[in-house]
């Protein structure tokens, strides 16, 4: 009675402890995305749009990051971590429209080319994809050579 | 050891990024009126004065400014660009964008230019490097007037008076505007022909038009009475400083 208590006790203070840390992961996040926007909201008067992009693109980002963080221990956290970088390469593909921006305000045509930074970017999320497909795969093989007696 | 490898390169690609975004904001550009004038060797040149002020964090690479002059048709009659391969942050560039138009190429693409006024299309492009990495490009179409020189240019009725036995003085009234942004200054020479084909006589006379400005004028010469006929042809000739052009054939009668 008094293990499964413990038991108890100890499952709510790990997961009270993985919410505070991804609170605070999340206001982090947010706290930087904060303070970028105000360099970046000059741009925003410049191209329709550009707020709601940013920011579906924070939310989403942080919403993962939340629950990746809640599920840590489990298989379930390199899922979130594999789905979040795969949501990275997604939306940046999406919404940098494969790297050649266009805009068109009045009588001016502007291309802005950001296929160089497009390319960075890629290979750092798929870095991060492998290294929790990796991860996933690392804790996989523990489960399976350490199993429960 | 990979994840804080990937995070400093995350944190520098972000940084990097929106300084160089934020960094256009402090990019000015000013685009003085463009000009046109006339050379000493008689070249038209179109002058397009661009100030660029770098006050932001990064080098601005590969400027570029591109000047594509078409006709109505849509074929190029000029093209030109002015390069400046950096422009180093808390720095001012100034430049003018030249480009030569020769008038002589120019008409005898199209001698409508000379008697015509006509809308000229201009696509104007300005390409550049942020932080000498994201290439940035702005184009914008303009259209610019093209002010004909002989706008409207006609010959009167050729006025006979006798000169002698066998001759007649001949009196051809001159009338067009110069539409053009530069002085019209030359020689007109005339060829009269009869009915049959036959050159009857010949004259010559200068030409000052002032730009913007309407000129009307008489050339006198000399007919032989024999082979005038009430009607044929005139052959014009124009010869100025700033073109050649003939012959204009005119019919008379």
């Amino acid at each position: 009675m008094a293990d499964t208590n413990n038991d108890f006790k100890k499952k709510v203070r790990n997961f009270t402890f993985k919410a505070l840390k991804a609170t605070v992961k999340g206001i982090l996040v947010y706290g930087i995305y904060f303070v970028l926007w105000m360099f970046l909201a000059p741009v925003s008067e410049m191209v329709p749009g550009f707020q709601q992009m940013v920011e579906t693109f924070v939310m989403v980002y942080i919403a993962l990051m939340i629950v990746g963080e809640l599920t840590s221990g489990t298989i379930f956290q390199y899922f979130f971590s594999v789905a979040k970088a795969l949501f990275v390469i997604g939306y940046l593909i999406f919404s940098l429209n494969g790297g050649i921006l266009g805009l068109t305000f009045q009588n001016v045509s502007l291309m802005v080319d950001l296929r160089l930074f497009l390319a960075i970017a890629m290979l750092l999320s798929l870095l991060g994809l492998a290294k929790s497909v990796l991860q996933a795969i690392n804790y996989m093989s523990e489960k399976a050579e350490y199993p429960p007696i | 050891m990979i994840g804080i490898a990937t995070t400093f390169f995350w944190i520098f690609l972000i940084a990097f990024f929106v300084s160089a975004v934020y960094s256009v904001k402090d990019l000015h550009f000013d685009f003085g009126e463009p000009q046109m004038s006339l050379t000493a060797d008689n070249e038209m040149v179109f002058s397009l004065p661009v100030s660029i002020t770098n006050k932001g964090f990064y080098n601005i690479g590969s400027f570029n400014i591109s000047t594509e002059i078409l006709d109505k048709e849509g074929f190029t009659i000029l093209r030109g660009s002015t390069f400046i391969p950096v422009i180093n942050k808390n720095d001012v560039a100034t430049i003018t964008h030249n480009m030569t138009i020769d008038v002589n190429d120019l008409l005898q693409q199209d001698k409508n230019y000379l008697f015509n006024d006509t809308e000229l299309k201009i696509y104007e492009a300005v390409s550049m490097r942020i932080a000498d990495v994201i290439p940035v490009q702005a184009s914008t179409n303009l259209s610019m007037p093209w002010g004909a020189p002989l706008y409207n240019f006609s010959l009167g009725e050729p006025a006979y008076a006798p000169y002698n036995f066998t001759h007649f003085r001949v009196t051809v009234p001159i009338s067009f505007e110069n539409h053009a942004f530069f002085d019209l200054v030359g020689d007109m020479r005339i060829r009269m022909y009869n009915s049959t084909g036959a050159r009857v006589g010949r004259g010559r006379t200068s030409l000052e038009a002032y730009a913007n400005s309407p000129y009307n004028g008489f050339i006198e010469f000399y007919v032989s009475m024999t082979g005038t006929t009430p009607t044929g042809r005139f052959e014009v000739f124009f010869s100025t400083s700033t073109f050649d052009y003939g012959p204009l054939v005119i019919p008379y009668g």
